[in-house]
C-alpha cells in the first residue's frame, strides 16, 4: 500500500517548493510481543512476559506506550532500570529527535539495551496505525492522534491474541496496553477512546516496588507553592520576543552570570563591546548562566556600573522566606552601584524573556535541611554561576555527603529558585574519584572507556615494523635522536637531533610521533579521537584522546625502540638561519628519553663529550638565538602561576606542592617545536589555501587591557598596548626594585587580558587575520603533539598528503566539515584547560586539609569590600574580605568589628588607620581550610601582615615578639573562600 | 497542426454538412463535442487538470515559485505559459516539429491573459515591489483531435482553479528585508480567483458559415479561423484578445459575426466549466482524492 505525504518547504534561496513523498504502508510489521501469534516477527521478542511490574493503578501485566512529552520530560525516569516492556513509536522517536538531540541520543541508548525491553514500533508505516493528517489539524494533534491510534491498535491486537483457548486455560491475566502522557488534553481524548491512560507522575507513584523513582520525576510544580506570590516579573511570550527583537526594541545575547556576585550578570550582545550589565534579582529574571535571553535596555539615567562587591549567596532553606536582612543587603548593594560615578556606568538592562534555555545537568551537593524528614531540599551546584536548585527527594539522608547530579526542570515566577530533580549520585564527598568525576562532568569532558568498536581499529599486538614500512620511510635509526620531557611523561610525541654537516652548517631535526599512521581517517577510532579533541590532564590522572596502546606505547617515542615518526629537518647555519627544510616520514630509534633536568645536567657537565651531549649543546645554543629573535619581533613573555603536585600513588592525595620550574632545556624544546609548527604552517597554508588547519591568536581589543593599564598606572608605570612589540617592551620596564615579584604580577595581569587562541581553517579568513599575537608569528599551527591533540593529527594528514606520503580523502579537503571540527577542537581545548585548572584548585584544597600555613602573597586587586590576594607558591588566588559578614544564619556569630576600612576610588586603595593596601602590595596571609561544614569546605584567608589591630590574626607565638595582651582574634570571621 | 489527408469529395461532404447545419458527427454549428475533465491529479504540482475533448487530450500542471515583481508593475505577480507538443499526439511533433504550434498557442494564451481585467495579477503579489508568486502553467498536448485552442484554455482555467498556494505570511527582518514564513499546515492554502480568467473559442469559417469546436477534419476544410478570447466580468462577456489562424482572410461582417458567436459561446462554456469544477470539488472535498481516472 502506498500513500503520499505532501508538504511545502522553503529553500535556502527563498523559493517555496511543494514536496511530495511516497509513503509506503506495510502489513508485515511485527508487534514484538511474545504473546502474539499472528504477527510476522523478524527478531527476538522485545516485549516479554518476564518483567512484571506492580502498579497500584493497573493491577495486571501491561505494556507501556509513551507519549513524546513523557520522553522529553522524564528521560531520567526512563533511564532507571525499572520500566520494561515499553513500546516506542516512531512518531514519538521522530518528535524527540526533532526537539532535543541529546534526549534522542539517550533514548536510543535505552532502546539498544536489550535487557530493557524497549521495542520500537514503526507505527508510521503500519497499515493499521498510519494517521493521515486531517484538514484543520495541527501537526501536534496529528501526532497525538497517531499515538492514540497505535495504543488502541496494540490493545485490541493483544486482546485477539489472548482470546485463544490455550491462553485462557493457562490462567494468566491478560496483558493490556497503557498510554502514559502528561498532556491533559490527550489524556481526555484517550479515555474517550477507551485507552488505558495515566500521567507519568501518577504511574511512577503507583509503582509499589520502586518508591525512590519518584525523586527522578521532573518537577514542573511543587504542590504547596501554587498560591505563593510571584517573585519575578513575567517573561514575554515567544511571539512578543521575536517581534521585539525584530524591531530592535529588545536585544538578544547569551547570559553570563557573574562568578563573584550572584545578583549580577552580563549579556553579550553583538553591538555592545562590553555586553549589557544586568543587576538585581528582578532584572536577572530567572536567567541561568548560558541561556540565550532577550534584554531590554534601561534608559541611560538608570545605567549603573559593575559593583566591586563580592557577594555570595548565603545558605537558604527550602521554606524559602527571604529574610529581611538579605533583602536589605541586596538593596544596599544596588544602592551602592547606583551612585557610581557617571564615567564608569555601562549600558544596563533587564531581562524580559528567555529565547532559549541552555540548561544541562549540574553537579553539586545537597544542602542540609533544618527540618528532618522533609522531602524538599536545596541543591547547591558546584559551579558558582548556577543558582541553587530546589528538588524533592526521599533519600536526603543518604545523599547528604555525596556529590550528586541534578537537572533543572522549570523556573516558575513564584519560586525564588528553579525546580529540578535528582538524576544520580557520583559518590562520596571528598573522594578523589568522585571529585575528578565532578570536574570532568562539569567541563563536558568525554571520559568513558573506549568502546569495543574503537579498540577494534588498534593495530594487532605484537606489532612489528615490516620491510614494506622501511621501504616507504627514511631510515633515521642511526641518528642520535633523543627526547626531552617532563618527568613521568609516558606519551612522548617529540624528539630532536642535531648534527654537524661537512660544510660547517648544522642539521636539526624535529621528529614527531606518526599518529596518523595508526589512526586512519573516518573509522571509529578516528571519530572518537576527533570528538575528544584533546587529552585532558588532571592532577594525577590523564584522560587520553587515543587508547593507551597508542598513546603510551606504539606512538610514544620511547628510548631505544624503533618508532615511526614524521620528521621535519632543517639545515641551519651557526646563526640559526634556516637554509633549507624538508619533511618526510621516517623510522627513528631514540637514543635516550630524558627529563628536562637530565638534559640540563648533560649540557652543563663539560666532561660529557658524547654525541647526545654535543647535539644538545648545539640545540641549546641555537634555541637561545631563536628565542632572542622572537623576542625582538615582539613575542610576549606571559606568566601564569603554574604549580605541580606530588601525588600519593595510592590515595591520590597531594603530598607536596611545587611551582613549575623553567630550565634552559624547557625553552630549548619549546623553541624548536615553535619553529617546527611555524615551518609546517607555512607549508600547508601554501599547499592548501582553502582547508589548512591553522591556529591564530587575535590581538585583544584595547578595552581588554583596561585593568592592566589602570593597575600599572597606580604604580606609576605606563603600559603601551598599541602593538605587541610595544607591549613587550613596556612590560620589560615594569620593574620595581623593592618588589621583585611585581614584574611577574604585571605579566599575570597581561595574560588575563589576552584573547583565546583558536584553530581555524585557512579558507575562512583573510591572510592578515592568521596572525598569532602572543608568538608574534604571521602564521602558526599545531604539529608537534599528535598524541594529545587532534588538530595535530589533521595537520599531519595535510602535510603527508602534500608530500605524497599518504593519500588524501574527500573530507580532509572539505572546508565546512573541517570548520565544524575546528569549532569542536576549540571548545574541547577550552574545557580541557578549565578542567585542568579546576583539578589544581581541588588539589590545593585537599592539600590544606588539616594544615594551616602562613604564606607570602600579593594584592592583585583592591575591591570595595575585599582584597584579591595571590599566593605565588600555590598559584592560588583568594579573597580577603574586609567587611564583616552580616548574615548570621550560616552558624557564624556576628562580628562587631570596630576596624573600619575606607575605600579610595581614585587610586583604588583600602585604608585602615595608617595601613594602606595598594594593588601589588606584599601581604602575609594565613591559609587554612574551614572544615566546620563538611559539605562545603572553604579555604580561608586571614591577614597576618601588615598587622591591623582587631583584624589580623596573631602571628604564631614563637614568632610574635610584641605579643600584646590582645585576645585572640575571633575565628573564622573575615573570611574566606578561594576563587 | 496535425495534418489529416482528405479527398475533395470528403471536403465537399463536410462543406455541405456545414451549410445544412448538420455536421458529420450530427452536431449543429454551435455545438461542442463531449468533454471529460479531471483536476488535481498530478500530486507534485500545485494545481493540475486534464481535459479530453473527443480525441484532443490536454494535461496542465501549475507550478509555483517566488519571484521579484517587474519594476513597472510592482503590484503584480507573474504568469508564464509553456506548451509542449508531445510526439505521442502525432508523429509530426517529433523533434522540433511541434514548436511552431506551441509558440502560437503560447502567444494566443499570453495575449488573452495579458489584460489585468482578464487575470487579476494582484492576487499573486506577496509584498509589492519585493516578492510575488510566479505561476508556471505547463501544458502538455497528449493527443491532437482538433480545436486545440479551446481545449488548452479550458484545461488551463481548470488547473488554475485547482491551484493551491501555500499560505505565506511575511515578517519584516532587518533593513526592510522581508522574510516569508509558510504555514505548516498543508491544508492552509489560498486559491486563485478564476472568475475573469479567459477562455479561447475558435470560430472556424467553412464555406460561408462559421462554426465552433472544429474537428481535425473540419479544420482542414477551413481557410481561416478566428480565436476569440472571452473574459467574464460582471456577468458579461468581454473580448480580451483575438487571433487569426489559417491562410485565408475575412470580410468585416464575417469577422463581427464570428466575434459575436465566439462571445456568446464563450459565455456558455464558462458557466458550464465553473459549474462542473464546483461540483467536482464538492464531491471530492479538501483532501486529495485517491488516485482515480487518468493517472491511476
Amino acid at each position: 500500500m502506498q500513500t503520499l505525504r505532501e508538504f511545502t518547504r522553503k529553500t535556502k534561496r527563498g523559493n517555496i517548493l511543494k514536496i511530495v513523498r511516497e509513503h509506503y504502508l506495510r502489513d508485515d510489521i511485527g508487534c514484538g510481543s511474545d504473546l502474539c501469534q499472528y504477527c510476522f516477527q523478524n527478531e527476538v521478542y522485545q516485549l516479554t512476559s518476564e518483567h512484571d511490574i506492580k502498579s497500584s493503578i493497573f493491577k495486571f501485566p501491561h505494556y507501556i506506550v509513551l507519549d513524546t512529552n513523557v520522553v522529553l520530560d522524564q528521560i531520567d525516569v526512563l533511564e532507571e532500570n525499572v520500566l520494561h516492556n515499553v513500546i516506542v513509536l516512531t512518531t514519538v522517536l521522530n518528535e524527540v529527535k526533532h526537539k532535543s538531540s541529546s534526549i534522542y541520543k539517550r533514548l536510543n541508548e535505552i532502546i539498544h539495551d536489550r535487557t530493557r525491553n524497549f521495542y520500537v514500533f514503526v507505527n508510521e508505516h503500519h497499515k493499521d496505525t498510519y494517521a493521515d493528517r486531517e484538514p484543520d489539524e495541527s501537526a501536534n494533534d496529528r501526532n497525538d492522534r497517531a499515538i492514540r491510534l497505535a495504543a488502541k491498535w496494540y490493545d485490541t491486537h493483544l486482546h485477539t491474541s489472548q482470546a485463544s483457548k490455550t491462553f485462557q486455560s493457562s490462567g494468566r491475566t491478560a496483558t493490556r496496553v497503557v498510554l502514559l502522557t502528561d498532556d491533559a488534553g490527550n489524556r481526555a481524548k484517550a479515555e474517550a477512546e477507551d485507552i488505558l491512560v495515566a500521567s507519568a507522575a501518577d504511574y511512577v507513584k503507583s509503582l509499589e516496588d520502586f518508591p525512590l523513582l519518584v525523586d527522578k520525576l521532573s518537577q514542573k510544580t511543587f504542590e504547596n507553592e501554587k498560591q505563593a506570590l510571584p517573585q519575578y516579573p513575567p517573561h514575554l511570550s515567544m511571539k512578543e520576543l521575536l517581534e521585539g527583537l525584530r524591531y530592535k526594541k529588545l536585544l538578544q545575547g547569551s547570559f553570563q552570570a557573574s562568578r563573584e556576585n550572584y545578583l549580577e550578570g552580563n549579556v553579550n550582545v553583538e553591538s555592545y563591546e562590553k555586553g549589557i550589565l544586568i543587576q538585581g534579582r528582578e532584572s536577572l529574571n530567572r536567567a541561568v548562566d548560558g541561556d540565550i535571553v532577550a534584554v531590554e535596555l534601561l534608559p541611560e539615567s538608570e545605567w549603573s556600573a559593575p559593583s566591586e562587591i563580592v557577594l555570595e549567596e548565603k545558605n537558604v532553606y527550602a521554606d524559602d522566606v527571604p529574610s529581611e536582612e538579605r533583602v536589605e543587603e541586596e538593596k544596599e548593594m544596588l544602592q551602592q552601584v547606583q551612585t557610581a560615578p557617571a564615567a564608569e556606568r555601562t549600558p544596563t538592562g533587564r531581562i524580559v524573556g528567555i529565547v532559549r534555555r541552555k540548561w544541562r545537568q549540574y553537579c553539586g551537593i545537597l544542602q542540609p535541611s533544618l527540618i528532618e524528614d522533609t522531602t524538599r531540599h536545596i541543591f547547591v551546584p558546584a559551579d558558582r554561576k548556577i543558582p541553587r536548585i530546589r528538588i524533592e527527594t526521599r533519600q536526603a539522608a543518604k545523599l547528604q555527603n555525596q556529590r550528586i547530579i541534578v537537572t533543572i526542570d522549570s523556573w516558575p515566577r513564584n519560586s525564588r529558585y528553579p525546580h529540578g530533580h535528582f538524576v544520580r549520585s557520583l559518590g562520596p564527598l571528598g573522594n578523589m574519584a568522585t571529585e575528578n568525576e565532578v570536574i570532568l562532568l562539569e567541563h563536558d569532558v568525554p571520559h568513558c572507556k573506549f568502546s569495543e568498536e574503537v579498540l577494534s581499529f588498534l593495530p594487532k599486538m605484537p606489532w612489528t615494523i615490516t620491510e614494506e614500512d622501511y621501504a616507504k620511510r627514511v631510515d633515521l635509526r642511526d641518528l642520535y635522536i633523543c627526547s626531552v620531557d617532563p618527568p613521568g611523561c609516558t606519551d612522548i610525541d617529540d624528539a630532536l637531533h642535531c648534527r654537524e654537516l661537512p660544510n660547517g652548517n648544522l642539521e636539526v631535526g624535529v621528529h614527531i610521533a606518526d599518529v596518523s599512521h595508526f589512526i586512519r581517517p573516518g573509522n571509529a577510532l578516528d571519530k572518537e579521537a576527533a570528538a575528544r579533541g584533546t587529552t585532558v590532564y588532571l592532577v594525577g590522572k590523564r584522560i587520553d584522546m587515543v587508547p593507551e596502546l597508542l598513546s603510551s606505547n606504539l606512538c610514544s617515542l620511547v628510548g631505544g625502540v624503533e618508532r615511526f615518526a614524521f620528521s621535519c629537518v632543517w639545515e641551519v647555519d651557526n646563526q640559526a638561519n634556516v637554509l633549507s627544510k624538508r619533511f618526510h616520514k621516517s623510522v627513528i630509534k631514540s637514543k635516550r628519553a630524558m627529563t628536562y633536568e637530565e638534559a640540563q645536567a648533560l649540557i652543563d657537565d663539560s666532561t660529557e663529550t658524547g654525541e647526545i651531549a654535543k647535539s644538545l649543546r648545539h640545540l641549546n645554543r641555537l634555541a637561545k638565538i631563536l628565542k632572542k629573535r622572537r623576542m625582538d619581533n615582539g613575542a610576549l613573555v606571559l606568566a601564569s602561576p603554574e604549580i605541580r603536585f606530588q601525588v600519593d600513588s595510592e590515595t591520590h592525595e597531594p603530598l607536596e606542592v611545587e611551582a613549575k620550574q623553567m630550565r634552559d632545556t624547557n625553552s630549548m624544546v619549546e623553541e624548536f617545536m615553535l619553529l617546527a609548527n611555524i615551518t609546517v604552517a607555512q607549508h600547508i597554508a601554501a599547499e592548501f589555501t582553502e582547508c589548512a588547519v591553522l591556529r591564530r591568536h587575535p590581538k585583544p581589543p584595547p578595552t581588554n587591557f583596561d585593568p592592566l593599564v589602570k593597575a600599572a598606572r597606580y604604580q606609576g608605570f605606563e603600559v603601551a598596548i598599541n602593538t605587541g612589540l610595544e607591549l613587550a617592551h613596556s612590560l620589560d620596564k615594569c620593574v620595581k626594585a623593592d618588589n621583585p615579584y611585581f614584574n611577574t604580577m604585571i605579566r599575570i595581569l597581561t595574560t588575563r587580558c589576552m584573547m583565546q587562541a583558536v584553530y581555524f581553517i585557512s579558507g575562512s579568513l583573510q591572510k592578515e587575520e592568521f596572525f598569532h599575537y602572543g608568538l608574534a608569528a604571521d602564521i602558526y599551527t599545531h604539529f608537534t603533539s599528535p598524541i594529545r591533540r587532534y588538530s595535530d593529527i589533521m595537520v599531519h594528514r595535510l602535510l603527508a598528503a602534500s608530500i605524497g606520503a599518504d593519500s588524501t580523502y574527500a573530507q580532509l579537503l572539505e572546508r565546512k566539515s573541517n570548520e565544524e571540527l575546528c569549532n569542536n577542537l576549540n571548545y574541547r581545548h577550552k574545557m580541557a584547560q578549565y578542567a585542568g585548572r579546576a583539578s589544581v584548585a581541588l588539589n590545593t584544597h585537599l592539600f590544606f586539609r588539616g594544615k594551616e600555613e602562613e604564606e607570602e602573597g600579593y594584592v592583585l586587586f583592591v575591591r570595595k569590600n575585599a582584597l584579591q590576594v595571590l599566593i605565588p607558591k600555590y598559584g592560588l588566588e583568594g579573597t580577603l574580605y574586609l567587611k564583616g559578614d552580616k548574615d548570621g544564619k550560616d552558624g557564624l556569630e556576628r562580628t562587631k568589628s570596630e576596624v573600619i576600612f575606607t575605600f579610595n576610588e581614585e587610586d583604588h586603595t583600602q585604608r585602615c588607620g595608617n595601613v594602606i593596601f595598594h594593588s601589588f602590595d606584599p601581604v602575609t596571609v594565613r591559609l587554612s581550610l574551614d572544615s566546620s561544614n563538611v559539605q562545603h569546605e572553604k579555604l580561608i584567608f586571614k591577614l597576618v601582615k601588615p598587622y591591623i589591630k582587631g583584624f589580623s590574626v596573631e602571628t604564631a607565638p614563637e614568632a610574635s615578639t610584641a605579643a600584646t595582651a590582645q585576645p585572640p582574634a575571633k575565628k573564622s570571621k573575615k573570611d574566606k573562600k578561594k576563587k | 497542426m496535425a495534418y489529416v489527408a482528405l479527398s475533395e469529395a470528403e471536403k465537399t461532404f463536410i462543406l455541405h454538412g456545414v451549410e445544412e447545419d448538420f455536421r458529420c458527427d450530427g452536431r449543429s454549428r454551435r455545438d461542442y463535442r463531449p468533454m471529460e475533465l479531471e483536476t488535481g491529479l498530478v500530486s507534485n504540482a500545485s494545481g493540475s487538470a486534464r481535459l479530453r475533448l473527443a480525441n484532443t487530450d490536454i494535461l496542465v500542471g501549475v507550478k509555483t515559485e517566488i519571484d521579484v515583481p517587474n519594476p513597472l508593475t510592482p503590484q503584480f505577480g507573474k504568469l508564464e505559459f509553456f506548451v509542449d507538443c508531445s510526439a505521442n499526439a502525432t508523429p509530426e511533433f517529433e523533434g522540433r516539429g511541434g514548436s511552431d504550434l506551441a509558440q502560437e498557442l503560447i502567444l494566443s494564451l499570453q495575449n488573452a491573459y495579458e489584460s489585468p481585467f482578464a487575470f487579476d495579477y494582484r492576487t499573486l503579489c506577496l509584498i509589492p515591489g519585493q516578492q510575488c508568486w510566479k505561476l508556471y502553467i505547463d501544458i502538455l498536448i497528449l493527443e491532437c483531435g482538433g480545436n486545440l485552442y479551446d481545449a488548452v484554455s479550458l484545461a488551463a482555467k481548470a488547473a488554475l482553479y485547482n491551484t493551491k498556494l501555500p499560505r505565506v505570511t511575511a515578517t519584516l527582518l532587518d533593513a526592510g528585508v522581508t522574510d516569508l514564513i509558510i504555514s505548516d499546515n498543508p491544508y492552509d492554502c489560498t486559491r486563485i480567483g478564476i472568475d475573469a480568467v479567459p477562455l479561447l473559442v475558435t470560430v472556424c469559417k467553412i464555406g460561408d458559415y462559421c462554426l465552433v469546436d472544429p474537428t481535425a477534419e473540419e479544420e482542414v476544410c477551413s481557410t481561416v479561423s478566428m480565436v476569440v478570447s472571452v473574459s467574464m466580468r460582471d456577468n458579461e462577456a468581454y473580448l480580451s484578445g483575438t487571433h487569426m489562424t489559417g491562410g485565408g482572410s475575412m470580410h468585416r461582417d464575417t469577422m463581427l459575426n464570428s466575434i459575436q458567436l465566439g462571445l456568446s459561446i464563450g459565455e456558455q462554456l464558462n458557466s458550464l466549466l465553473v459549474k462542473m469544477l464546483k461540483s467536482e470539488e464538492g464531491r471530492v472535498g479538501p483532501k486529495r482524492p485517491k488516485t482515480v481516472g487518468f493517472l491511476k
